[in-house]
């Protein structure tokens, strides 16, 4: 349900920067998700259809890029990509560990004209 | 057609307004909590025991947020401390700009903010209101299992509060599986265990606060 509040923030910040490069209209939203979000690109795409219309983002289409969960051991110094967020180190399985990426979700770029 | 490059967070504007609450919340020297869980996990009554305890030592003030009524507001304000009730209306979560709706109404000083968030394991976790950290509450019938299943939550949270524990004998839910489970996720947490029902547990964890208010305020002298 977070993703309505999520896709407003969304849409003003498309908005903000087409305008300010003077693009007209915005063709595709290129966005980075963490798979360590509790964000739902279903849900975002559902909000964005109805919150795109009459703005620069009217005929734009969102893709979804996945930037999985990585964590670093401070005890065995490896670097690990893990499928669930269970922040144990699968080599030696240290609990001292930093999670590296995952919790990103950012627009990376727009394309448009 | 061109490409622009814009790397922003898409909450970038829910971050900015967190660090501006941040702000006033440190030119007041307050300890700002964050508490959420789910609903009826006993959020309500955690912070009626916290605030019987340490009322007549520190000034508190509870922002609630539901999204609908003022039934916690009302419980709260029978103990004798400030509240600034927040209605979310279609909100799931407490976000930047509602808690700074909240902040625009406050008038005194508080050495302790204690902000409940709507009842939900989920949304409430993605969005920073300017909290110092957030404080999970997991009540025993939900079930050990809750922090595998809602892991960035328990992830982020620093303190986690295991409440109803007086109803370990009837309920399926083991304090050692709960503690591994959570310790998966985030092996740094402070965990308490309580009843806030009794008032079983809570002189621990009021101990923990109030050194926590005490470091708060020479963060801020210093």
């Amino acid at each position: 349900m977070h993703e309505f509040s999520v896709t407003r923030s969304l849409v003003e910040l498309c908005e903000q920067e087409a305008s300010r490069n003077n693009m007209k209209t915005v063709r595709r939203i290129n966005l980075k998700v963490g798979k360590f979000t509790g964000f739902s690109p279903d849900s975002i795409n559902f909000y964005f259809e109805h919150l795109k219309a009459d703005t620069r983002c009217h005929s734009a289409c969102l893709v979804f890029e996945e930037i999985p969960i990585k964590i670093a051991c401070r005890d065995c110094h490896g670097q690990h990509v893990i499928e669930e967020p269970t922040l144990l180190c699968p080599k030696c399985g240290s609990d001292k560990i930093e999670l590296v990426s995952g919790r990103e979700f950012f627009v990376a770029s727009i394309e448009g004209e | 057609m061109k490409k622009i490059n814009v790397l922003k967070p898409v909450l970038v504007s829910n971050q900015q307004r967190a660090r501006e609450n941040r702000k006033v919340f440190d030119k007041m020297n307050s300890l700002v909590i964050n508490i959420i869980g789910s609903p009826g996990a006993g959020k309500t009554s955690f912070i009626k025991n916290i605030v019987t305890n340490l009322k007549t030592k520190y000034k508190i003030l509870v922002i609630e947020g539901d999204i609908k009524g003022q039934i916690d507001s009302k419980t709260i304000s029978r103990l004798g401390v400030d509240v600034i009730q927040i209605n979310t209306v279609t909100e799931c979560h407490l976000d930047a700009f509602m808690t700074a709706q909240a902040l625009g109404r406050i008038k005194k000083k508080y050495d302790l903010v204690l902000v409940e968030n709507v009842g939900n394991l989920v949304c409430p976790a993605e969005f920073e209101i300017g909290e110092d950290y957030k404080l999970a509450i997991l009540s025993t019938p939900e079930g050990d299992d809750k922090p595998l299943k809602y892991p960035l939550l328990f992830h982020l949270a620093r303190v986690i509060v295991i409440n109803k524990c007086d109803l370990l004998p009837y309920v399926d839910f083991g304090v050692g599986d709960a503690i591994r489970n959570i310790r998966k996720e985030n092996p740094g947490a402070t965990i308490f265990e309580v009843a806030a029902k009794t008032g079983a547990g809570f002189d621990k964890v009021c101990k923990h606060l109030e050194k926590e208010i005490h470091a708060r305020k020479k963060k801020n002298t210093r």
